[in-house]
């Protein structure tokens, strides 16, 4: 037997919503699996520090003593499979914040590209939009902020850094992140068997194109 | 049958929402207002959710191709059938031939068309739900266009006439007061954007869309830089990006955000968000989760003698 783990302690932020603090964005996707398999709630939503459980008002009550029933699942180091390679055309029309980032973080416009396709990034999250991908693995200490104001609209395959994460918007739409590149990959298509080309856990270099 | 003569501003089909799969990145989807959607269901003797048209801002035509039991319900203003006025809130028995037009409303933003058994419409993701920003669902994934056929999936054609009856029929106007509760970042607001958060007036911005709608009024100020790790944000969740204009989040809602969570719409009231038209005011009225999910209770059981048990799908 291991140690015991930790038992959850949710907030609620809603009427419909209980909330539970993570330590890290695999963390999140650990215990948003674990809350799964139980179908009491309507949905189960990981971010990249807190899952959020949405249910129905009239079950509060036994929701949330579910919830702190719970313990802290471990995080399950999963083997990492093969390395999606992500062509990226940087900078241009659909990089229109590629200046204001490369000023920003005091590189020039080969350096911002040399310190994103030099790496190995991990998807860590799905979200925002189907196909959304939210991607670690920039330099420790980064940390970019989001725009003033979101933009109304994003082209799909848009290419964006915030904080310390690379998100790339499968669709176009709203968007506030900061875009760097855009890539030709089809990273969402809901006739497809699998509609989604990431998911957490996968391994991602950048090509520039 | 029907054949879609003008779609107006946006029609598309929708029906239940999306549950259980936010977590992939994929929304609710499904109507604005489930509410006048059930209504409209109701009158044709369908299940609430079943498969409607939601025409957004009116100018919807379509022909109608074979004998068919119809229902418009939720934002008021006129409709026709082949130019003869018919009301709202009531069953129609339409022939081969007839011409069915819901013209721009006077109040609220969107109306609802039902027909017997529901409208035929592509699933995905286990919903008929027209998801627009990613193409899937309803009919081909995209809005209705003049020129579309819009099939009955079963007998189209129910006997009798029946009509809401008065008390359930939801009165629009230009202003909106909703309850609201605290959420996951409203510390972060300082005292004074906290109190006019809950008590000033705001106003519905120019953009009204499945998305959200901003609140112009107030600033409201932080007292952190307003960084944050995205987080799940949900249907009537209210962020607030850093040049402090709320933006109310709808049925289309994206899954998560990295705006700070500053109050969530009630959801008793998170139906009324889909009549809301650009320039029209908003209060928020603050409210104890136990509160909200007391008088959504509250609202189910009213509801309910009407539209049956199963209004706690509903919302």
């Amino acid at each position: 037997m291991g140690a015991m783990r930790p038992r959850l302690t949710p907030r609620r932020i809603a009427d419909d919503v209980f909330e539970i603090a993570t330590a890290s964005p695999g963390a999140a996707q650990a215990l948003s699996r674990q809350l799964r398999t139980e179908g009491l709630a309507e949905d189960v939503v990981p971010g990249l520090a807190s899952v959020a459980v949405r249910f129905d008002p009239a079950i509060a009550a036994e929701i949330e003593a579910w919830l702190m029933e719970q313990a802290e699942p471990d995080e399950i180091d999963t083997d990492p499979g093969a390395i999606i390679e992500i062509g990226v055309a940087y900078g241009g029309d659909h990089g229109p914040d590629f200046e204001s980032v490369c000023q920003q973080l005091g590189l020039s416009g080969d350096g911002l590209i040399a310190m994103h396709t030099e790496r190995i990034h991990t998807v860590e999250m799905m979200g925002f939009t189907p196909g959304f991908s939210y991607i670690s693995g920039l330099p420790e200490g980064l940390n970019i902020p989001r725009l003033q104001d979101p933009r109304p609209r994003v082209a799909a395959g848009s290419v964006g850094l915030s904080a310390r994460f690379t998100g790339l918007y499968a669709l176009a739409g709203p968007g506030g992140w900061p875009l760097i590149g855009h890539t030709p990959e089809q990273l969402f298509s809901p006739e497809r068997a699998d509609p989604f080309l990431l998911e957490p856990g996968v391994r991602i270099r950048f090509r520039s194109l | 049958m029907m054949e879609v003569i003008s779609a107006g501003v946006q029609a598309s089909l929708q029906g239940a929402p999306h549950r259980g799969s936010r977590h992939l990145g994929i929304p609710d989807a499904g109507p604005a207002d489930p509410v006048s959607m059930a209504l409209a269901n109701r009158l044709v003797g369908n299940d609430l959710l079943a498969t409607c048209v939601e025409i957004s801002f009116g100018g919807f035509k379509a022909r109608i191709e074979a004998p068919s039991t119809v229902a418009v319900t939720g934002a008021s203003g006129d409709i026709h059938v082949s130019g003869v006025a018919v009301p709202l809130h009531r069953s129609l028995q339409l022939t081969v031939g007839d011409m069915l037009s819901v013209d721009v409303p006077r109040f609220g933003a969107r109306s609802y068309l039902a027909i017997a058994s529901g409208f035929a419409a592509d699933m995905a993701f286990g919903s008929t739900s027209t998801y627009l920003p990613a193409g899937f669902g309803g009919h081909q994934g995209r809005a209705l266009r003049a020129g579309d056929t819009l099939v009955a999936q079963g007998l189209a054609k129910l006997d009798g006439v029946l009509e809401t009856p008065e008390a359930f029929r939801p009165v629009f106007t230009h202003s909106y007061t909703l309850r609201a509760c605290a959420s996951g970042e409203t510390s972060v607001l300082d005292a004074i954007s906290r109190k006019a958060l809950f008590s000033e007036r705001f106003i519905a911005g120019r953009q009204a869309t499945r998305m959200g709608l901003a609140l112009t009024g107030p600033t409201m100020k932080l007292d952190s830089d307003g960084m944050m790790e995205s987080a799940p944000v949900f249907p009537g969740t209210v962020q607030c990006p850093a040049s402090g204009t709320p933006i109310v989040l709808l049925c289309d809602a994206q899954t998560t955000g990295g705006y700070p969570r500053i109050a969530q719409i009630a959801r008793c009231d998170r139906h009324l968000l889909g009549q809301v038209r650009p320039g029209e005011a908003i209060r928020l009225l603050e409210r104890t989760q136990e509160h909200a999910a007391d008088a959504l209770s509250k609202k189910r059981a009213f509801l309910a003698d009407w539209l049956g048990d199963a209004t706690g799908e509903l919302f």
